[in-house]
C-alpha cells in the first residue's frame, strides 16, 4: 500500500482542471535543443525535474510516488500500463511480453511469451526465468509491494525455504521458447495488476544481486536508462538504446535530470523555468501563488485515485452502534475540509475514487447523508447520538502530525463536540500513527484515514481497508475491525473477474459499506502538477491515474 | 573595547544611588529592604515588570475575552462560517484556506487559523499555557537544582561525583534537541513512574522535559555556592552544636541561597518559556489543538505571507513577554546583588 504523499498512483480519472496555453517568452531556460515532432509535441532537448527523490532506486524496493515516477520508464513488465495521458493509462497492454497472456478457464494460470530479441538497456537479452529471479528478489527482500503476488503458488514453500534462489513452484520458465507459466493459488485477477507494477518487472539475474542494490546498476528493458550521479541528489534518464518494443513509445525527450530540490525552491525554479517539472505540490503560501499566477501550466488532478475517510472502530464504543456512525456521515461538512486541504479536496461520500469511473464504475448517487458539496446535517446527527444512548460519552479523535492532518482532526473533535460526544484529540508522529491504531489493543475509537491506489483494481482499497482477511495482520490497516458481509462476499465472488465486467458489482460493495456507515468519507485529494514554461502542456503533460506523470510524455514546445 | 568605568543601566545618578546606599546601610536595613529600595529606583525594570504584569492579566483575562467579545472559545472551528466585516459578507476561511486577517472587532479581532479559530482567543488562552509552563518549568527547575545542588555541595566526595558527572551528561545535549527527543518520546505513551501516571498529550509534559534539560544551569552555580557556604563560620558553629546535615542545610545553607534563587527565578521563566515554544513550534511541546505561542507559531508559519498575522502576533506575544521578563529580571538581579551590574560599552 502507499500512504498520501508518498504514494504510487494506479487506477484511472480524468478530472484535470483548468486547461490552457502555456505562456511564452521565458528567461533562464532550462530546456535545451529540440528537433523534429512526433505526435502531440516535438522530440529532443532535455528537461530538469526537482524531486523530492525516490525512496530507493531497486525496483522492488520502491515504495513511493517520487520512485514509481521516475523509475516505471526504466523497469517494464511483462504487461505495462499504457503510456498516454489521461484514463487510458488504466489500460494494461502488453510490455515485454508479446501479448496478454492467456488464462486458463479456471483463471488460476497465465501464460507469457515473452517477444524475441529484446534486451535490457546494458545488452543482456531477456530471459523468461528473469521474471521467477525477480519474484525470488522481491520475496526475498521483503519489497514493500510482495504481498501483491502472494498468490502465486509455492510462494508460501518458498518464503520457508529461506533461501533466496529456492524454487518457486508456480512459476515455469522456458528460456528457449520465452514462456512463462504462473500458477495461482486461487483466481485472482489483481495478479496481472500487480505485476505490471515497477515492482514486478523482469531484471537480469546475473545483474541483479538477492540484496538491495540503489547505485542504479541493475539494468531494465524500459524505454529509459538511470545513471545515477549521487543518490541522494542527482540522476539522470536517458533513452535505452536497447529498447524497441510495440505499442511503448519511446521517450519524446533525450534525456530527463532529476534534481533534489526543497519544494519551497523547486517552486521558484519552475516559476523561473529553471526546473520543468516536479514532483511534490508547491507547499503553504506559493501554492494559492502558484494558481492565481500560473494558472496556464498548472493542472490539479486526483492522481493517484485516493480517498480519505474518518474510520470508526465498530468494536468499541460508541461506534459500534450504527446510529453513531451514521451520525458522524451526517455531521461532516467536506467544504470545511476542502478549505483545509487548501481547495485541493473533491467532497465525495463514496469509498471508491472516481478515477474508478473510467472503468465503468457508477459512482453512489444520491449519497445517503446529504449532499457531499453542500453542509452538514448537525440537528439529524445531533438526533442520532442521543438516539444511540451514548450522548456525552468520552471520544478520542487520533490523527498523525503530517500536515494537514492536524486540522483535519481538530476538525472532527470540533465535530464530534457539536454533535453531542465529549471528544479530545490525540496526535502521534505519522511514522508511527497507522502502526498504533491498527493495533486492536490501541482501541482507537475513530481518527483520520486515507488510502491511495497500488493498482487500478476495486479490491486495492477494499481487501486491505475493509475486509474480514486484513483482520489477520497486526497492525491492521482495516481500522474499523469488523467487516462488512457484502465486502467479504464480492471479494470473493468479483476478485477472480476482470473489475471492468464487474464495476457495477464492485459499485454496490461501495453502497453497502456506505450505507452501513462502516467508514465516514468526505473526499478525493487533488494533487498538483507544477510545469515550466518550457513544457508542451496541451500536448504532452502526461498526468494520469497510474504514473501520475507519466514522463515518457513529457515534450518541449 | 571598553576601557572606561562599566555604567550601571539605571535612570538614576550613579553619585546619588552610591549616597543613598550608604545612608541605608547607615539606617541598618536588611538586605530584602535593601533590595526592594534598589529595585523602586530602576524605573526601567519595574517598566517592564508591569508590562509583564499586564500581559499576565490579559492572558487570565481570556475567558471573559472569549465570553464577551469574541463570542467563541480557542477550540471552536469556523471553517464555513462567514462574518459581517465593514457591512460585507467574508468567509472565515476562504475555499482555497486561506484564513481571514485582523478585523479589528470584537470577532476574529486578530484575524482566524487554518480551521477558522480566533487567533486573539488563542492567544490570549495559549499566554495562559506557555505562562503556566514557564513558572511551572522554572519551579521545577529549582526545585531539582536546590535538590541536586545542595546535596552535592554540602556533602562533596561521591555524591558530588555522581551529581556534577550526571549534570555533565545532561549539559553536553543541547537544550532543544534534548527536549525535544524527550518530548517526541513522551507523546506516544506519556510517563509512567510507579504509581504515577502522566498522559501525553498532559501539559505537565513540558513542565517536566523543561524542568530537567534546564537543572545544569541552574544547579552547578548553586553547588558552587554550597561548596563556599559549608566552609563557613556560622556552618561550623552549627555544627559543632551538634546539628545534623539535614537541619544545616534547612537553616544554615537554604536561606543563604535565597537570593541567588530569586535572581534565578525570572531567568529561568524567560528560559522556559523560550523553550516551550520551540518544542511546541516543533511539536515536541503543547499537544495540539491547546493553544500555546508556540503551537499558534507553528501552525501559522506555512501562511506567513499570506496570512502573516498567525506567526507575528504570538511572536510578538513572545518577544515582549521575554523582553519584559528579561529586562525585569535583570533589575531584580542588580537589586539584589548591585556588584553584578549591567554593563554597556562607551
Amino acid at each position: 500500500m502507499r500512504r498520501v504523499g508518498n504514494v504510487l498512483a494506479v487506477v484511472g480519472l480524468t478530472a484535470i482542471t483548468g486547461l490552457g496555453v502555456a505562456a511564452c517568452g521565458s528567461s533562464n531556460k532550462s530546456s535545451s535543443g529540440s528537433s523534429g515532432t512526433s505526435g502531440g509535441g516535438k522530440t529532443g532537448g532535455s528537461v530538469r525535474i526537482g524531486s523530492a527523490f525516490p525512496d530507493a532506486y531497486d525496483p522492488v524496493m520502491i515504495q513511493t510516488t517520487q520512485a514509481n515516477e521516475a523509475l516505471q520508464g526504466v523497469y517494464t513488465g511483462l504487461v505495462t500500463y499504457k503510456h498516454v495521458s489521461g484514463a487510458g493509462q488504466n489500460d494494461l497492454i502488453p510490455g515485454l511480453a508479446e501479448a496478454m497472456p492467456t488464462v486458463s478457464s479456471d483463471g488460476k494460470t497465465y501464460t507469457f511469451k515473452l517477444r524475441p530479441g529484446i534486451k535490457y538497456s546494458d545488452g543482456t537479452p531477456v530471459k523468461a526465468s528473469d521474471f521467477e529471479h525477480t519474484q525470488q528478489r522481491l520475496h526475498y527482500l521483503g519489497g514493500p509491494f510482495a504481498s501483491f503476488t502472494n498468490v502465486i503458488a509455492g510462494m508460501d514453500a518458498f518464503a520457508k525455504a529461506k533461501k533466496p534462489d529456492a524454487d518457486i513452484s508456480g512459476i515455469t520458465s522456458d528460456d528457449a521458447t520465452g514462456t512463462i507459466t504462473v500458477k495461482l493459488t486461487k483466481a485472482d485477477t489483481k495478479f496481472l495488476f500487480a505485476i505490471a507494477l515497477v515492482s514486478g518487472a523482469p531484471t537480469p539475474a546475473a545483474k541483479s544481486p538477492y540484496k538491495a542494490t540503489n547505485d542504479g546498476t541493475i539494468p531494465g528493458a524500459g524505454p529509459f536508462q538511470i545513471a545515477i550521479q549521487n543518490p541522494t541528489r542527482q540522476f539522470t534518464l536517458t533513452k535505452n538504446p536497447n529498447f524497441s518494443v510495440d505499442g511503448i513509445p519511446a521517450p519524446k525527450v533525450d534525456k530527463i535530470t532529476v534534481v533534489k530540490e526543497t519544494v519551497p525552491k523547486m517552486t521558484q525554479d519552475i516559476i523561473n523555468n529553471k526546473l520543468d517539472f516536479m514532483t511534490e505540490d508547491p507547499a503553504g503560501d506559493d501554492l494559492p501563488l502558484v494558481r492565481a499566477k500560473y494558472a496556464d501550466r498548472f493542472r490539479l488532478a486526483p492522481n493517484p485515485p485516493n480517498t480519505y475517510w474518518f474510520f470508526m472502530n465498530e468494536t468499541t464504543k460508541p461506534f459500534d452502534k450504527l446510529e453513531a456512525r451514521q451520525a458522524v456521515n451526517y455531521a461532516i461538512d467536506s467544504r470545511a475540509l476542502a478549505r483545509i486541504f487548501g481547495g485541493r479536496l473533491q467532497p465525495t461520500c463514496n469509498f471508491l475514487p472516481p478515477g474508478y469511473a473510467g472503468n465503468g464504475y457508477e459512482k453512489i448517487d444520491p449519497c445517503p447523508y446529504g449532499d457531499p458539496n453542500g453542509p452538514g446535517d448537525i440537528a439529524k446527527a445531533k438526533q442520532l447520538v442521543q438516539q444511540s444512548g451514548d450522548a456525552g460519552m468520552s471520544v478520542t479523535v487520533w490523527g498523525n502530525n503530517k500536515d494537514p492532518r492536524p486540522a483535519i482532526t481538530d476538525y472532527l473533535r470540533d465535530l464530534l463536540n457539536q454533535i453531542g460526544f465529549k471528544a479530545k484529540s490525540k496526535i502521534l508522529d505519522q511514522q508511527v500513527y497507522f502502526g498504533t491504531v491498527g493495533l486492536a489493543k490501541t482501541k482507537a475509537q475513530i481518527g483520520f484515514t486515507d488510502w491511495f491506489s497500488d493498482f487500478p483494481h476495486p479490491a486495492d482499497f477494499f481487501e486491505p481497508n475493509a475486509s474480514k482477511a486484513a483482520l489477520a495482520s497486526s497492525p491492521t490497516f482495516n481500522f474499523q475491525f469488523s467487516s462488512n458481509p457484502a465486502v467479504d462476499a464480492a471479494l470473493t465472488k468479483l476478485n477472480p473477474q476482470d473489475p471492468k465486467s464487474v464495476a457495477a458489482e464492485w459499485a454496490k460493495v461501495d453502497k453497502a459499506m456506505i450505507d452501513n456507515a462502516d467508514v465516514a468519507v468526505y473526499g478525493n485529494e487533488l494533487s498538483t502538477n507544477f510545469f515550466s514554461e518550457n513544457i508542451d502542456i496541451d500536448n504532452c503533460n502526461g498526468i494520469g491515474p497510474v504514473y501520475k506523470t507519466d514522463w515518457l510524455q513529457f515534450c518541449l514546445k | 573595547m571598553a576601557t572606561e568605568p562599566a555604567t550601571e543601566l539605571t535612570f538614576g545618578d550613579p553619585g546619588v544611588l552610591a549616597a543613598e546606599d550608604a545612608r541605608d546601610r547607615v539606617a541598618g536595613l536588611g538586605p530584602w529592604r535593601l533590595a526592594l529600595r534598589r529595585l523602586k529606583r530602576n524605573k526601567v525594570a519595574l517598566a517592564f515588570g508591569a508590562l509583564f504584569v499586564l500581559i499576565v492579566l490579559l492572558c487570565l483575562a481570556a475567558p471573559l475575552y472569549a465570553d464577551h467579545v469574541a463570542h467563541t472559545d480557542p477550540f471552536k472551528n469556523h471553517l464555513t462560517d462567514q462574518i459581517n466585516v465593514g457591512g460585507k459578507l467574508t468567509d472565515v476561511v476562504a475555499p482555497d484556506g486561506i484564513p481571514i486577517g485582523p478585523t479589528w472587532h470584537g470577532r476574529f479581532f486578530l484575524g482566524a487559523d487554518g480551521n477558522g479559530r480566533d487567533i486573539a482567543v488563542r492567544l490570549l488562552y495559549g499566554g495562559r499555557t506557555s505562562l503556566l509552563i514557564g513558572a511551572g518549568a522554572a519551579i521545577g527547575t529549582i526545585l531539582l537544582s536546590i535538590l541536586l545542588g545542595t546535596i552535592a555541595g554540602y556533602f562533596r566526595g561521591w555524591p558530588d561525583t555522581i551529581v556534577s558527572r550526571s549534570l555533565d551528561i545532561l549539559w553536553a545535549f543541547p537544550p532543544l534537541l534534548l527536549g525535544l527527543a524527550l518530548g517526541t518520546a513522551l507523546a506516544l505513551g506519556g510517563l509512567k513512574i510507579g504509581p504515577i501516571s502522566i498522559a501525553g498529550d498532559s501539559k505537565l509534559i513540558p513542565i517536566l522535559i523543561i524542568s530537567v534539560v534546564q537543572v545544569p544551569y541552574m544547579a552547578r552555580p548553586l553547588r558552587g555556592q554550597v561548596l563556599a557556604l559549608r566552609e563557613k563560620e556560622f556552618v561550623e558553629a552549627a555544627r559543632s552544636q551538634g546539628a545534623s546535615s539535614l537541619q544545616i542545610m534547612f537553616s544554615e545553607i537554604l536561606p543563604n541561597l535565597v537570593s541567588t534563587i530569586v535572581v534565578f527565578f525570572p531567568l529561568m521563566v524567560v528560559n522556559a518559556i523560550g523553550l516551550e515554544a520551540a518544542l511546541s513550534f516543533l511539536g515536541a511541546g503543547v499537544r495540539p489543538p491547546n493553544p500555546s505561542w508556540g503551537t499558534i507559531l507553528g501552525e501559522g508559519i506555512s501562511r506567513i505571507v499570506t496570512a502573516p498575522h498567525q506567526t507575528i502576533v504570538p511572536g510578538l506575544m513572545l518577544v515582549l513577554t521575554v523582553l519584559s521578563l528579561n529586562v525585569f529580571g535583570d533589575g531584580v538581579r542588580d537589586a539584589f546583588d548591585p556588584r553584578a551590574k549591567v554593563r554597556v560599552d562607551r
